[in-house]
């Protein structure tokens, strides 16, 4: 790979402006006569909102759900096709309950923020309290006031998965058992939520400036809720700063500010701050596990068995709804691992906390964190290297590509390599030396590996399966070839840190060959470019950006039709190469061409197709099963026993990520993965107190990892391209956030193994540790 | 526009070189008054709360939180947003490393980054990895897990120390 084209490790188009603070984010937007909005938020988890009072002076500038419900504004409803899921309606801001602390109840409107915000301090609202459900299993069982009390009980969906094995149970020599719980947390990009709602007078369109990773989908919610035909809609993604899965639903203040925006026909801004973010966006990766791991003496899987439950807080989100999350849990928890047996029964609960919005990587690091401590849980039952189990358990290179135990289609690789290139790199046996030999400063070394794969760009038939609000599985994009031979390329994903001005326009030159100066990306605008469900799931390169390819190739076959008349050759006998049409030692500038076709059609050939310089393509994969990265991270730590301090001494990952279109950008994507992970390992973790009160609502109480917490990461690249896409590209987008949490318990454990302590629950925090080495002198 | 609050009060400051008097409240952040006022939007508020970094200026040529120091306590003071570092050699110098390493992704939390960098190449010039991760470690990122930004500053601090 050489040049600019797909490989190349080129630097970002998008740069330059973002490093002089000359990009446009949704809070940097200033209308004429835009006013600003404050929520009012509940200040309790769960109660009757017996009404408001406000007072007469700023009355007319507040707004609650009863005046968005007269001109027929309708709850977001977000449902799942699967067999006794639970609908739950969730009106943009409270009617007549609120469900948990930091829902919005009444909306305030002033000329700016800090005036709405005084207007929002004078609002009070009349609560009759009632019992909270604050932890997900307490919330299952029988006599738990109900969230929503048409309900029977608080699961919004239970599912199985496999079947009982328990005569292979029995008789298995190795059992391995485990309860682990992931802490709530936030997912917390730079930048929180905004919008800017107005009314297009000319083109008689509400257009909606949003922070979001989905502008077609806000729009298709929007609608729904509204009432207002789509093509009346506009939804614009400007910059935006990070998303992770946070700016991937329709947000009920989206809803709220859209309607203001056409009501007082005047455009208004809401940008989140970092308390609203903490307190009402509290909503990720919570998750708790009983499970068991069967194995023969040799430590080969034989069958695994859980139970999952999920909290999924207090209202199904559009559109991904409360139940992916564990229904995902359900299909993925046997990993990249072979074995015969597997029975998992999941249960999506409702709790009077935020609604859970799918994180980066969704439910894999949780189960990743599951699959990985059983893994290490095998080798030292039978004595031997967990990297040795490992490699036994692993999908061989030759049987990909393989249908695993929940029908996952594993497109390729050679994921026991993996874990051998890991073990090399990291240097094993060089840390058991050190093992060997006592720390002078006391800590105890640790070494954890961790391995996964990641279905990414998923396809039609799995999302059709969950029967939610949004089926993914074909992506279109346009190219338009300028009057002086430049490119626009206009596609419906949204990029908001992936580079995609650049990976797709090194896309684009790998067909044609235009300089990358001369191609612009324009995304994330319903009003400009196709229909997408948008930029989630590590999908965008392999589904877009094969849309771009595609694209460029049947205007690759336009261009060489002109180009051959101009020559006077037979397009047979031309060629598309360098920017130019050539046919023996002649050649036409693809600026000539689209010359020609806009400004000198008189020279074009009589048959030449009047579709012209324009092409809008698209793209399926060959499989509709999504690509298959896969990475084995792994992690040396020292633990100090006295203060339960953990410092990250060495982190490697070793990933395979098919064909790269740009290594720098991929190694960008799992070097911030892997820091989101070590947040979800050590750090990160969002508390409620009894009466579901969230504890953690400024950065000094919820910690994310900064310089100091994150390492130099070592990052190794394996080469197999997929069989499925195009240049065999896979999705690679949250690979990095998978690993780290398993790894980092792994290794601690490893460290802990001396006093005989285990911990397993995350974050893993210094008092978890105390404890575990507590306990373990407690019961020696 | 709207007529001043009663308790509005001038300030006058120097913004990226140029003097000014502006109109403001009290309790006006200095990160509202050059976003809002002087349509300054290179400065992000990431917390509101002086964690996270992303506004961090200049201030007399020292990096603080714009979003804790209050407008009105500049008076007489000279502020340089990112966009003040336009045309300055450590900051040119600082673009280039953080294209060069990818030290920015989403691009959010970048121009804090580049003024707490400015600051610690102008302090230090012989910083190592682990004193660059000291000194930047009050600024936050939420995408590039710090290892391209290291890099970057590490560039310029070792092509500084070729030229002197």
């Amino acid at each position: 790979m050489q040049g600019t084209g797909v490989g190349a490790r080129v630097r970002r188009k998008e740069d330059d402006r973002l490093l002089r603070g000359r990009g446009r984010f949704v809070a940097d937007i200033a209308l004429v006569g835009m006013r600003e909005l404050a929520f009012v938020r509940s200040p309790v988890a769960h109660a009757r909102l017996r009404g408001f009072e406000i007072p007469d002076a700023v009355r007319h500038a507040v707004f609650t759900w009863a005046d968005l419900a007269q001109d027929g504004v309708k709850p977001i409803r977000a449902a799942s096709g699967l067999p006794g899921f639970k609908v739950s309606e969730q009106p943009a801001m409270a009617s007549d309950k609120v469900r948990f602390v930091g829902e919005p109840i009444a909306v305030c409107v002033a000329d700016s923020r800090a005036e709405a915000e005084d207007i929002a301090a004078l609002v009070s609202a009349e609560f009759d309290e009632l019992p909270v459900n604050v932890d997900m299993l307490a919330a299952c069982e029988a006599g738990a006031s109900r969230v929503h009390e048409h309900w029977k009980d608080n699961v919004f969906l239970e599912t199985s998965v496999g079947t009982p094995f328990p005569a292979v149970a029995a008789a298995a020599p190795v059992k391995v058992c485990r309860t682990i719980r992931t802490a709530r947390q936030c997912i917390l990009p730079l930048e929180g939520k905004g919008v800017v709602a107005s009314w297009d007078r000319q083109t008689e369109q509400l257009v909606l400036q949003t922070a979001t990773q989905m502008p077609h989908i806000v729009r298709s919610g929007l609608s729904e809720c509204l009432g207002v035909p789509q093509d009346a809609i506009r939804v614009i993604a400007p910059d935006v700063g990070g998303g992770f899965g946070w700016k991937g639903l329709l947000q009920p203040e989206e809803v709220v500010a859209a309607w203001l925006a056409m009501r007082m026909d005047q455009p208004v801004r809401w940008i989140e701050d970092r308390r609203e973010h903490l307190v009402a966006a509290a909503n990720a990766r919570e998750h708790h596990y009983e499970v068991t791991a069967y194995a023969d003496a040799r430590g080969k899987l034989l069958g695994v068995e859980a139970t999952a439950h999920v909290d999924a807080g207090a209202y199904s989100i559009y559109p991904f709804s409360a139940c992916l999350e564990a229904a995902q849990v359900g299909s993925i928890l046997p990993g990249p691992y072979e074995f015969s047996h597997y029975h998992c029964r999941t249960y999506s609960v409702c709790t009077n906390k935020p609604p859970i919005v799918p994180y980066r990587g969704v439910a894999r690091p949780n189960v990743c964190f599951v699959i990985e401590q059983l893994i290490d849980g095998i080798a030292q039952a039978v004595g031997r290297e967990s990297w040795e189990v490992r490699v036994e358990n692993l999908v061989p290179p030759g049987k990909m590509p393989f249908d695993n135990i929940t029908g996952k289609h594993f497109d390729s690789g050679d994921y026991p390599e993996s874990v051998r290139r890991a073990v090399a790199g990291i240097d094993l046996a060089g840390v058991r030396a050190r093992q060997r030999q006592n720390e002078p400063d006391g800590r105890l070394i640790g070494v954890g590996l961790a391995t996964y794969c990641e279905q990414g760009a998923h396809g039609t038939a799995v999302y059709h399966g969950w029967g939610i609000p949004m089926v993914p599985g074909h992506e279109q994009a346009q190219a338009r070839i300028t009057p002086d031979g430049g490119l626009e390329l206009r596609v419906g994903v949204q990029s908001h840190g992936q580079g995609m001005e650049t990976t797709f326009a090194q896309v684009a030159h790998e067909v044609l060959g235009i300089p990358l100066e001369r191609i612009r990306l324009i995304h994330g605008d319903t009003g400009l470019t196709p229909y997408s469900t948008g930029t989630w799931g590590s999908r965008s390169m392999v589904m877009a950006g094969g849309a771009v390819a595609t694209s460029c190739r049947i205007l690759a076959q336009r261009l060489r039709r002109i180009g051959a008349h101009l020559l006077q050759a037979s397009p047979e006998d031309s060629v598309l190469a360098g920017g130019c049409v050539r046919s023996g030692g002649a050649e036409v500038s693809i600026a000539e061409i689209a010359h020609t076709w806009y400004r000198a059609p008189q020279l074009l050939p009589l048959d030449v197709d009047p579709a012209g310089l324009e092409v809008t393509g698209g793209h399926k994969p060959k499989s509709d099963h999504g690509t298959f990265s896969y990475a084995t991270h792994a992690a040396v730590v020292a633990v100090d026993p006295e203060l339960g301090l953990v410092d990250i001494i060495d982190y490697l990952v070793v990933e395979d990520a098919g064909t790269m279109v740009n290594p720098m950008i991929v190694e960008g994507q799992i070097h911030g993965g892997v820091a989101q992970g070590i947040g979800t390992g050590l750090y990160e973790c969002s508390p409620y107190d009894n009466e579901g009160q969230p504890l953690a609502s400024t950065f000094m109480d919820y910690l994310v990892p900064g310089f100091t917490e994150v390492p130099h990461i070592r990052v190794e690249h394996m080469h197999t391209p997929s069989p499925y896409t195009e240049f065999g590209m896979k999705g690679i987008g949250e690979g990095g956030a998978i690993a780290p949490a398993a790894a980092l318990c792994n290794a601690i454990n490893d460290a802990l193994r001396p006093l005989g302590a285990i911990v397993s629950d995350a974050p893993i925090t210094p008092r978890r540790i105390l404890a575990a080495i507590e306990a373990a002198g407690a019961t020696r | 526009m709207n007529a001043a609050p009663s308790n509005a009060r001038s300030v006058s400051l120097t913004v990226n070189g140029r003097r000014l008097v502006g109109v403001t409240t009290p309790r006006t952040h200095l990160a509202d008054f050059l976003r809002e006022q002087q349509r300054l939007t290179g400065t992000h508020l990431g917390c509101e709360h002086g964690v996270c970094g992303a506004c961090t200026v200049l201030l007399d040529g020292e990096p603080v939180r714009s979003c804790i120091t209050y407008a009105v306590a500049c008076e007489g003071r000279s502020v340089t947003t990112v966009e003040g570092l336009a045309d300055d050699e450590i900051g040119a110098a600082l673009r280039e490393a953080f294209s060069a390493a990818h030290g920015l992704q989403c691009g959010f939390c970048t121009p804090g980054m580049l003024i707490s960098a400015w600051d610690l190449v102008r302090r230090l010039p012989d910083a190592d990895d682990a004193r660059i991760r000291l000194e930047m470690s009050g600024n936050l990122c939420r995408c590039t897990g710090y290892v391209g930004i290291v890099e970057a500053i590490r560039r310029v601090l070792d092509d500084r120390k070729g030229h002197r």
